[in-house]
């Protein structure tokens, strides 16, 4: 996980809204290099995560072949 | 001399002691198959019903929550038991498990507890609850060395990261099965921290493996977990009771890995995507700002050229006006400019379009 501490599915949510302002009546050209810039950061933050965690896996101590 | 052989005498209870306890000696359990006949429930505890073939008949008892799949006269099943022989001096067996035997008896069971359950609502649709997009914690309940487990962990390895997997080791066949993995249930939905999806899987095997799976009380755990559950229990063909349970159901352990997570590599690719799409979006709105601007301009110097040519035309027209007051353009149509008094026996001057010439006023005569 990046250093960021944010999970990969709220960086997607962020990139998702990010890609989304380009279409919206609030887009400028002074402010989309500025947002490009932020996206492209937040996509390759999204793709190291994706690559980088490995899953835990456990298994747990308790027995159930009886009661108890 | 002839050997004397004593007889031991019993009491009648001590000599059904003695059967009883050699019985459990020589047989501690037997497992016996044979057509059910005169089954029937008393009091809604006990189960009576006779095991038999062409050549015998014995008496069978148990309880009823010891019966864990619905039989029937008739049906073919295989009784794993304790024989006994009673304190009135009848033989039984008393049965600690039942399962169907041979595919028809197994398919007759199957239809009768699905029937059952399906009654209840426990298959209803509206049961069903939906899975988290991307769970951070799930429980795996399966036998670690089935190769469906191997199957289930490498999709799931293959497709996400950062994953949580509490794995709790049953069997997944055999009549311990349904108890293992019931109690496994009932240790994930008791955990303080609770999974967010209980998983529980097993790969292909034959009717008979996959039997545990329509046990009764084990669908009813499903069906009754705090935890939403996905069931991904033989290959895509094979529909248990536990299936139908299920919050989600899936065809094969790979199938419920791909159910359970998304795939990265998607993402990766939709993510790529998207950014892929921002730079040709910038340009082309730089471009249609461009274009807005250019018209603009087109606008404004065509406002001009047509203010210009408006002052023009009026301009124009001032001097078709200035023409025609011009008094040469008189004189050319044939008048003359007379300058002097107008009485009579004054000079005057008399200009044309040719010539300037001096008079002398002879007579006026007024008009």
């Amino acid at each position: 996980m990046s250093s960021t501490n944010k999970t990969i599915q709220e960086k997607t949510t962020e990139l998702t809204k990010l890609v989304a302002w380009f279409d919206s009546d609030e887009f400028t050209l002074e402010q989309a290099i500025d947002n490009f810039k932020a996206a492209e950061k937040l996509a390759a933050e999204i793709e190291q995560d994706l690559l980088s965690l490995k899953n835990e896996i456990q298994i747990v101590k308790q027995k159930f072949d009886s009661e108890n | 001399m002839e050997k004397l052989q004593i007889n031991p005498i019993f009491s009648v209870s001590d000599f059904i002691a003695v059967i009883n306890q050699t019985l459990e000696y020589a047989y501690p359990t037997v497992e016996v198959e044979g057509e059910v006949a005169s089954f029937k429930v008393n009091q809604g505890k006990y189960v009576f019903f006779d095991i038999k073939d062409q050549g015998g008949s014995v008496g069978c008892f148990m309880s009823v929550w010891q019966l864990r799949v619905p039989i029937e006269d008739g049906m073919k099943v295989v009784v794993s038991a304790v024989p006994k022989l009673t304190q009135w001096g009848k033989f039984s067996l008393t049965v600690k498990t039942v399962r169907p035997s041979g595919e028809g008896a197994i398919k007759k069971s199957f239809e009768l507890l699905k029937a059952k359950l399906d009654a209840e609502g426990l298959f209803s649709t509206e049961r069903k609850r939906i899975l988290p997009v991307i769970p951070k914690h799930v429980a795996v309940i399966s036998s670690i060395q089935a190769a469906g487990y191997a199957d289930f962990i490498k999709i799931l390895d293959d497709r996400w990261g950062g994953l949580r997997v509490d794995v709790g080791h049953v069997q997944v066949q055999g009549t311990d099965a349904p108890d293992q993995i019931i109690r496994a249930l009932n240790y994930f939905n008791g955990r303080d921290d609770l999974p967010e999806v209980i998983v529980i899987i097993r790969g292909g095997g034959s009717a008979d493996d996959l039997a545990a799976f329509n046990d009764e009380q084990l669908v009813r755990a499903i069906a009754a977990s705090r935890v939403p559950t996905l069931v991904g229990v033989g290959h895509e063909v094979d529909i248990s009771l536990s299936d139908l349970a299920a919050d989600v159901s899936a065809s094969t352990p790979s199938n419920a890995a791909q159910i359970l997570v998304p795939d990265k590599s998607e993402i990766i690719r939709a993510v790529r995507v998207q950014i892929g799409s921002l730079l040709p979006r910038i340009l082309r709105l730089i471009d249609q700002q461009k274009q807005a601007i250019s018209d603009a301009i087109n606008g404004a110097f065509e406002s001009i050229e047509l203010a210009v040519e408006q002052r023009m035309l009026q301009i124009s027209n001032l001097k078709s006006v200035l023409v025609q007051l011009d008094p040469n353009t008189v004189l050319n149509r044939g008048y003359a400019l007379i300058r002097g008094a107008q009485t009579v026996g004054s000079i005057i001057e008399v200009e044309t379009n040719k010539v300037i010439l001096k008079a002398e006023v002879k007579n006026v005569v007024n008009k």
